[in-house]
């Protein structure tokens, strides 16, 4: 699975991933989004390009999310689809790491204090 | 489907208990699908599940023993419908006995996975186990009228 980062205004970066996030797109982002839970506050992971999301998927976006707010950080998730946003709710992920459909309101979400 | 007779096998995936045998599962559902127009909202819940209920026996059923059987079978009963077992050689465990947990708690540090029963009951219109003379048999019904992944 492609994923790409994009520094935006205001410190946040932006992850945008794209296609499947099941076995294998799991393992294709493990190794960054661990480096970017390490070194980045607020991360905005863009899900518009994504088009699967199993538990595996879960894991590689959880793990981080807790290691940013370890840090005093926030994660956000942007843009999933009908059935990916299914996923997130069904396991309860929205709770940990917040969804948000709009753009303003998912930067709006990762200012910090 | 092979117990009882009442669902004839179509296909099936043969896979070893490694999870990059995996791997195999995406392209050949995406060819059951487009050979038994499978919709894609049904797919996405086949996908998801099969991956859930695969992956958990290899890394708990087999506790990581590598070369040991994972046959993924499919039937299609009724149109419209189709039917995933996922059959075992590991010691004998059914999955839906144990207590489903609840979904994940943002205050607790700790838990990042156990969520894939509560996954299968809401993304697959039946999930049945049944133990086999050798292991075990875990079943999925999918429904493209009545899906619970409808959009």
């Amino acid at each position: 699975m492609p994923i790409a980062t994009e520094e935006m205004t205001g410190g946040i970066t932006r992850v945008i991933l794209d296609g499947k996030l099941d076995i294998e797109g799991a393992a294709a982002i493990d190794l960054k989004m661990n480096v970017i839970a390490g070194s980045r506050k607020a991360v905005l992971v863009d899900l518009q390009k994504v088009s699967f999301l199993g538990s595996m998927g879960l894991r590689a976006l959880v793990a981080p999310a807790r290691a940013i707010k370890g840090r005093g950080g926030k994660m956000v998730l942007f843009g999933p689809n009908e059935l990916v946003e299914k996923v997130l709710k069904t396991s309860g992920t929205d709770t940990l790491i917040p969804v948000h459909h709009e753009l303003q309101s998912a930067l709006d979400a990762l200012q910090l204090p | 489907m092979t117990g009882n007779g009442t669902s004839q096998i179509q296909d099936q995936l043969a896979l070893r208990s490694r999870l990059s045998d995996m791997t195999q599962l995406s392209p050949w559902i995406e060819g059951l699908a487009s050979r038994h127009a499978i919709p894609g909202n049904v797919q996405f819940a086949v996908e998801l599940c099969l991956e859930e209920v695969v992956s958990n026996v290899i890394r708990h059923g087999y506790a990581g023993a590598e070369d040991c059987s994972v046959v993924v079978q499919f039937a299609m009963p009724r149109d419209g419908y189709f039917e995933f077992a996922v059959e075992d050689e590991a010691p004998r465990f059914n999955p839906l006995d144990a207590p489903e947990l609840s979904a994940l708690d943002p205050e607790d540090e700790t838990r990042v996975g156990g969520q894939g029963i509560r996954l299968e009951r809401q993304f697959a219109n039946s999930v049945e186990y049944e133990p086999t003379p050798r292991g075990n048999r875990m079943r999925m019904g999918f429904s493209a009228v009545e899906s619970p992944a409808a959009k």
